[in-house]
């Protein structure tokens, strides 16, 4: 397709076939590079030039502790998410299709629901009078009210809530792609299904698990919506910070530097998944 | 064996009711909210005392829920139009155009998917406040288009990859223009690809809250907006409401596009 005959002459001197590309160009430029980059550069210019913005975000216990206890959130998230995914993508990518379908369908309308929706929901059943205190109450397994809202539990909750599509539909690609015949060669030659999952279909489906839990990391980092609404106070987020640092104290030089922080790391492990799947594409025709 | 259904044996009971379970927890809220929707306790009690359609009339008395879901209709209908159009003619350089750098474009068009919205949200906010479009419907369009534009050029470059351009090459040899071939021949052909583009880029603008809290103005304030705010005041059970209207129109959107790709891909 590339080598047609039918290729168009450049236009206006740019290189061939890039002209249709230039209002998405223009767009993306003019209303997201420029204002991210003035952003950036108003974290060293705002109040006054220097990196006394960066110096206050790393010399200060609260910042740190905001860092840490995202990335705390995140690894946790991630965690839980890849744990609960596996074994239903494992299901997902073998059940019947009949069977199948209507766990998609659920997996589907859970993920296209609205987000705040979603958070709602889970603020009402958490909450320490909420449905999921008083069943386990009424089922004698706790006798006083858990706190489960404003705190990591409910984060890591809500978190997974909106993760476990991310983390399990891919892996059903994954999944999908391992031929069976290896699981039943391992099982003719004498493993375990314990072995047999360990040493076989655990290492052949990890690229997808590293895949899809570095993509659910680097979202839950960049996360504002369910940690400022299910987490507590003392276990802010980084993005919840950066929109109160803004909004509410309106420091913008402060809140600038954490941004770029931010920006930093999401896309630093942005590039290193766009190499796992790379990675995992190329292999995949073997 | 692990990969067979039938021979899984005991672990398949396990594993099965696993899934369900996981299913369950991922209905959960959703029905959960629904039903909480037509229930008489103003404390949110489950379950309900009783059961009433008051909170529905109060959401549809209240001309700010109204005003709200119109405007993010307005905002995401044409933020969807936009990133369609402007995806679609970006997706035919991405996939056929021969330039050096085609990966890099890319990966550019593609990074406000990526990009924490909220840094994106503060930026866009600052840089209308400097150029007088903040609160502002364009403001909002812009940045929501912006956001949406990812979910448009994925699946467009997707159907156009999956297209043999040797079709449209015929359809020239046979006397068509290069602009009728392709608005006659290739677009047809990958509808799917750009109505599955319209859905998820209208979706990312109607269910878009960050950029939302930063824009929004008294005057002007989209759902999510209005939603987020009454979640910061209090759990009114109109919340309910609004939410189960959204998830009926979910259910809605998800049928319709079932039957549409049945029917696109006949």
């Amino acid at each position: 397709m590339q080598g047609s005959s039918f290729r168009r002459s450049s236009v206006a001197g740019l290189p061939a076939g890039s002209g249709s590309a230039l209002p998405a160009l223009l767009l993306v430029g003019l209303f997201f590079i420029v204002p991210v980059v003035a952003l950036l550069l108003r974290s060293v210019t705002d109040p006054e030039p220097g990196l006394q913005n960066y110096a206050a975000l790393f010399g200060s216990g609260t910042y740190v502790r905001v860092f840490l206890n995202t990335f705390l959130v995140a690894s946790v998230v991630t965690a839980v998410t890849i744990l609960v995914a596996f074994p239903v993508a494992w299901m997902l990518a073998i059940m019947p299709p009949a069977l199948g379908s209507i766990v998609f369908g659920i997996i589907i309308l859970s993920m296209w629901t609205n987000l705040l929706t979603r958070t709602y929901a889970w603020m009402v059943l958490l909450q320490r009078t909420g449905v999921i205190n008083r069943a386990l109450m009424g089922l004698g397994i706790i006798h006083e009210p858990l706190p489960l809202i404003n705190n990591l539990a409910g984060v890591t909750i809500g978190m997974v809530y909106i993760m476990l599509p991310f983390m399990i539909l891919p892996l059903v690609g994954t999944l999908r792609a391992i031929d069976p015949m290896t699981l039943r060669a391992a099982a003719l030659c004498g493993a375990s299904p314990f072995e047999a999952f360990r040493r076989i279909l655990l290492p052949l489906s990890l690229p997808g698990i590293a895949a899809g839990g570095l993509m659910v990391f680097v979202m839950s980092l960049g996360y504002f919506v369910t940690p400022a609404l299910l987490g507590g106070t003392s276990n802010m987020m980084l993005a919840e910070m950066i929109a109160q640092t803004v909004q509410s104290l309106l420091n913008w030089g402060l809140g600038s530097a954490a941004a770029f922080v931010l920006l930093v790391v999401t896309m630093a492990l942005y590039a290193i998944q766009l190499r796992l799947v790379g990675a995992k594409r190329a292999g995949g025709g073997i | 064996m692990l990969l067979d259904y039938d021979r899984l044996g005991w672990l398949r009971v396990a594993l099965v009711g696993f899934t369900a379970a996981v299913a369950a927890f991922l209905l959960l809220p959703v029905v959960f909210i629904v039903l909480l929707s037509f229930g008489s306790s103003r404390w949110l009690a489950f379950p309900p005392p009783g059961w009433t359609l008051k909170w529905y009339q109060q959401l549809l008395a209240d001309p700010t829920w109204i005003d709200a879901a119109l405007t993010s209709a307005r905002i995401a209908a044409m933020a969807a139009i936009l990133a369609v159009v402007i995806g679609l003619f970006a997706s035919f350089s991405l996939v056929r155009g021969e330039f050096r750098g085609r990966q890099v474009l890319r990966g550019l068009l593609l990074t406000p998917m990526v990009l924490p919205v909220v840094v994106f949200a503060i930026a866009i906010y600052a840089f209308f406040l400097r150029i007088g479009l903040a609160g502002t419907t364009v403001g909002f369009v812009i940045a929501h288009t912006i956001l949406a534009l990812p979910f448009a050029i994925i699946p467009i470059t997707a159907a156009l990859e999956g297209f043999d351009k040797s079709i449209e090459d015929a359809a020239i040899i046979c006397g068509a223009s290069p602009l009728q071939a392709r608005l006659r021949i290739t677009l047809p052909s990958i509808r799917i690809g750009i109505f599955s583009a319209a859905i998820f880029s209208f979706l990312a603008s109607w269910d878009e809250v960050v950029v939302a809290i930063f824009m929004a103005s008294p005057t002007l304030q989209t759902l999510p907006v209005k939603i987020w705010g009454s979640l910061r005041a209090d759990l009114s059970p109109v919340v309910a409401a609004a939410s189960s209207l959204l998830v009926g129109l979910t259910l809605c959107l998800m049928i319709v596009t079932a039957l549409l790709r049945r029917k696109l891909s006949r």
